[in-house]
């Protein structure tokens, strides 16, 4: 029997589900995000992260410091389509509170200056973090990827167990069928053992300055991100690395890239653009 | 005897003229050589495809950038995920985050 359990926590909804007798570990599960959102979110004033974004430089614990190297090697091996330091940009782009808050009051007139690619210098002995003056980051997705192939770790050892934390899977143990929300349709993948993650400015948007806007910015421009690719949805070993290769490949601008671009790497991939279609490359047949 | 060593003479001479203009020859001929290949005369035939291959040459340039750009990215696989399309009733969605 499958045991489900949801919650939010992270600013999204964070579904666990167990295919074991023992589900002890769900409620547990639960905590750890809880506690994680103090660590990891910018939309807590009091969370660290956001002590470090404030103070540009300080001594964090070993979990930020595993999170802000995961998102810079992501960074270095994306050639920096994917980077932690375009907080400032999306805040510029006025993604500036949690998302329900940005519904409710609607987003500010006045756009700053965007800012991307940052250095972050880093001394893993000490755990000490030092940004670029006038950069902060933003662990979002990455974090929330992060968080999920943690707690599958945990979940595992009870059985098959799957974790979502808000569209980024982490899986293991069994067949899990995952809906693709594509077009006006739905595609069903059946995930063994890995992650999925789904990167695009279907949801997460708002309107600024009577233009809409949305929270993937290309840091090649500091701007949200252009072309006709509306959601890129990817399989791969892991939910945090997913979540990297969904949002790395959506930057890649259009839709033909985008395929170009996983079929050369062989990264299972359902694109949809804004004209509806659905597109697989990377071994989906 | 004095008539004799004279002839001796003008066959030595007669001799050693063919060899010198030889040499001389050879040594000209490999310089009309040399320049003609220093000229590359085959050069003006290729340059009507020179712009096709360098433009090639950039495409290719661009393509490899781009490879390594999502290779670097999924170099760092853990593990290639086990997943195909079904058509089972999905227990949970992926959507943006």
């Amino acid at each position: 029997m499958i045991h489900r359990h949801a919650f939010t926590a992270m600013g999204t909804e964070v579904e666990l589900l167990a295919d074991a007798d023992d589900v002890s570990l769900l409620a547990d599960i639960e905590a750890e995000f809880r506690r994680l959102e103090t660590v990891l979110s910018r939309f807590r004033s009091d969370s660290e992260l956001s002590r470090l974004n404030e103070a540009g430089a300080g001594y964090v614990g070993p979990e930020l410091l595993e999170v802000i190297e995961l998102a810079l090697a992501a960074r270095a091996a994306s050639g920096g389509r994917f980077d932690p330091t375009v907080h400032d940009a999306v805040v510029a782009a006025g993604y500036d509170r949690s998302f329900e808050l940005l519904v409710a009051e609607g987003a500010g007139a006045t756009p700053e200056r965007p800012r991307v690619g940052g250095k972050v210098a880093i001394d893993r002995a000490a755990g000490h973090v030092t940004l670029e003056h006038g950069y902060r980051l933003d662990l979002g997705g990455i974090a929330k990827g992060w968080a999920a192939d943690r707690a599958l770790a945990v979940l595992a050892n009870a059985g098959p167990a799957l974790v979502n934390a808000g569209g980024d899977l982490a899986a293991a143990g069994r067949l899990w069928p995952i809906a693709v929300g594509a077009g006006s349709g739905e595609i069903t993948l059946g995930l063994v053992d890995g992650g999925m993650a789904t990167s695009g400015r279907d949801r997460r948007t708002w309107v600024r300055d009577g233009e809409k806007r949305h929270h993937l910015i290309d840091p090649a421009t500091g701007l949200p991100a252009g072309g006709d690719v509306l959601t890129v949805t990817v399989a791969a070993g892991s939910a945090s690395e997913a979540e990297v290769l969904a949002k790395t490949l959506f930057l890649a601008g259009d839709s033909q890239r985008v395929l170009e671009e996983a079929e050369r790497c062989g990264i299972p991939t359902v694109l949809v653009t804004s004209a509806g279609d659905v597109l697989l490359a990377g071994g989906l047949p | 005897m004095a008539t004799r060593s004279t002839k001796k003479e003008v066959t030595v001479t007669t001799d050693h003229a063919p060899r010198l203009y030889a040499l001389a020859g050879s040594i000209l001929g490999f310089f009309l050589a040399w320049a003609g290949v220093a000229a590359h005369p085959w050069a003006q035939t290729s340059s009507s495809a020179a712009s096709q291959s360098a433009a090639i040459e950039a495409y290719s340039r661009r393509l490899n950038a781009d490879a390594a750009l999502v290779a670097l990215v999924s170099g760092h696989r853990k593990a290639a995920p086990s997943v195909r399309i079904v058509t089972l009733p999905p227990l949970t969605t992926t959507r943006t985050s």
